[in-house]
């Protein structure tokens, strides 16, 4: 298994695709925390941070663990498009066959695909919070706040990772189902990027939306992993161990019947 | 180095909707000896070889090697070495990396892929990514790439194209020493039979999805009898008669006699005096067998007309 896993990852890393990622991952993490590092700590935003409207809400903490995944928003798009291309470029370079030949038992190979996309998850995560806490930190401290107010940052930079990784299996589950590798790029980036948060915006009007559905949309969720600073003060939030499950359900949820079609599916 | 195990196909039939591509085939390949897997494009050549590996699911019927199928082998790339198509490579990623992701997976030292490019004779080129390859090169990568566990079993599926000569005569060569020397399984297919008539051993001829001929190449040659050319065909006729042997008359004169043995003929003719202008073995025109067996039925070409297209 451990083998087949290696594989997987030695096919991601001898194509150039991987540094292409990494440099956008990085400077993804590195430019945001940047950005929201300067936006949270304005005068003006701490100033209204309790009061009314449509202004993000937070403490010290959900300031920093914005700050410091600010580029995750992004890179989850970019972990998206390497799930689908891992599989996608495997059906559009027929390498399949030789993935299956080399390792007949498909649910093994497939697995194998689950775990090495894990570790590119955690990976790029890792390479996005080498950019953004260093940067972040840097604002944060020059802002005059405290770049770590408690522990609970460490548990978002963990959990950063993770989501990342989860991201990328939906991103394998869609390259499976849907075979036209550009379609899959499109439809998949399209629906993660606009149509889920427009669709968010939208189920939000209503208050049953607001406190029923809109928190369990993968987008929402990844940022409850996180606790990030919240966009509306109305906005309800799972908790963190909620949101993961969440997340990893809309995971399984792509990934699975993606999977379950390639172990049957007929390799020509 | 792994000798050979026994392929066993068993009335293995796919169907897609309606279409029947393969039809309860049956045949077996033989250890130390080279098998050519003919028949005309879309004759169900590749879907056989692909449900014999595991990759596409037969209909009904079995495939297997000395017994197992393909998915239960224990060592897979240790066991069949298969080179489908040459055209399965990732154009950004390098020949040698194609190669060390199958190793890899496989547990083979990395060793072994610089080893294998070495002997198909691309160890320069490996290095570079593989959307640069010419046909022939991918032919060659996929071939160290079905190499690479030393199988005892090898499947190449039109291994010949994009070869230039000196290519196909050193894929010849290199095909009698695995079979002679190591004792393994060949299963080469093509859709020429003269492109494989001097490499193989045997055999096996589908057109339709359906087996039509299966055996030695020997015998597929053979029956051709000798043609003989002499000034009075009667007398000779005659002659031969008298010694057991008939013989036809066939165009321009020549008489062509039921033997192979040449020298009956000659001795024959001596006794009745007559002066031999020619006397040859019949070859069995192998072209014209092979479309005879394979052809008019084509069911990917329309009637008639089109024909000549293909």
């Amino acid at each position: 298994m451990l083998a087949s896993v290696h594989a997987e990852l030695l096919k991601f890393f001898t194509t150039r695709l991987w540094w292409g990622m990494a440099i956008g991952v990085f400077v993804l993490g590195a430019g945001l925390s940047l950005l929201f590092g300067i936006l949270y700590t304005s005068e003006s935003l701490l100033e209204t941070a309790s009061g009314p409207g449509g202004v993000p809400t937070g403490d010290a903490t959900q300031i920093a663990n914005s700050v410091y995944t600010g580029g995750l928003g992004f890179a989850y798009l970019l972990l998206l498009c390497i799930g689908v291309l891992s599989i996608g470029m495997e059906y559009r370079h027929k390498t399949i066959t030789s993935t299956f030949l080399t390792v007949p038992k498909r649910a093994r190979a497939m697995l194998a695909k689950v775990l090495a996309l894990l570790v590119i998850g955690g990976g790029y995560g890792l390479l996005s919070l080498v950019g953004s806490v260093s940067v972040g930190a840097l604002v944060l401290n020059l802002r005059g706040e405290d770049p770590f107010p408690s522990t609970e940052i460490l548990r978002t930079l963990a959990l950063s990772l993770l989501v990342l990784g989860l991201w990328a299996l939906i991103g394998l589950g869609l390259g499976i189902l849907i075979p036209n590798q550009v379609a899959a790029l499109m439809i998949g980036v399209g629906v993660a990027w606009i149509v889920e948060p427009v669709l968010g915006f939208a189920i939000k009007a209503t208050d049953f939306g607001r406190e029923h559905v809109a928190p369990y949309l993968p987008s929402e969720a990844t940022q409850a992993v996180v606790n990030t600073v919240r966009s509306s003060p109305d906005d309800v939030r799972l908790s963190w161990y909620a949101a993961a499950l969440v997340l990893a359900g809309w995971a399984a949820l792509a990934a699975g019947p993606g999977i379950l079609r390639a172990l049957r599916q007929d390799v020509s | 180095m792994t000798s050979g195990g026994r392929i066993e196909i068993t009335g293995l039939t796919k169907r897609f909707g309606s279409f029947v591509a393969v039809d309860d085939l049956t045949f077996t390949v033989e250890p130390g000896r080279i098998t050519g897997f003919l028949g005309p494009n879309g004759a169900g050549k590749t879907t056989t070889l692909r449900m014999l590996l595991g990759l596409v699911s037969p209909t009904s019927g079995s495939a297997t090697i000395d017994g197992t199928a393909y998915q239960d082998l224990a060592d897979p790339l240790g066991t069949v070495g298969a080179a489908l198509e040459a055209t399965n490579f990732h154009p950004g990623r390098s020949g040698r990396d194609h190669l060390r992701v199958l190793a890899t997976a496989a547990g083979i030292p990395i060793a072994r892929v610089d080893e294998m490019l070495e002997m198909t004779g691309i160890p320069a080129f490996a290095r570079r990514r593989a959307g640069t390859y010419s046909l022939g090169m991918r032919q060659r990568l996929a071939l160290a790439a079905a190499l690479l566990g030393d199988p005892g079993v090898l499947i190449l599926d039109e291994p010949a194209n994009g070869l230039d000569p000196e290519g196909i005569h050193w894929l010849r060569g290199f095909l009698r020493h695995l079979s002679t020397d190591q004792h393994k399984t060949i299963l080469v297919s093509s859709h020429l039979l003269q492109e494989v008539e001097q490499t193989v051993d045997d055999v096996v001829i589908i057109a339709n999805g359906v087996l039509v001929k299966q055996g030695a190449m020997a015998d597929m040659r053979g029956g051709g009898g000798a043609v003989v050319r002499t000034p009075d065909p009667a007398r000779l006729s005659e002659a031969l008669a008298g010694r057991g042997l008939t013989a036809t008359p066939g165009s321009d004169g020549e008489l062509v006699v039921g033997t192979e043995d040449l020298r009956l003929v000659g001795e024959a003719a001596h006794e009745a005096g007559l002066p031999v202008w020619q006397l040859s073995r019949k070859a069995a025109d192998l072209e014209e067998l092979f479309l005879e067996l394979t052809s008019g039925t084509n069911r990917n070409l329309g009637p008639g007309p089109t024909e000549g297209v293909a």
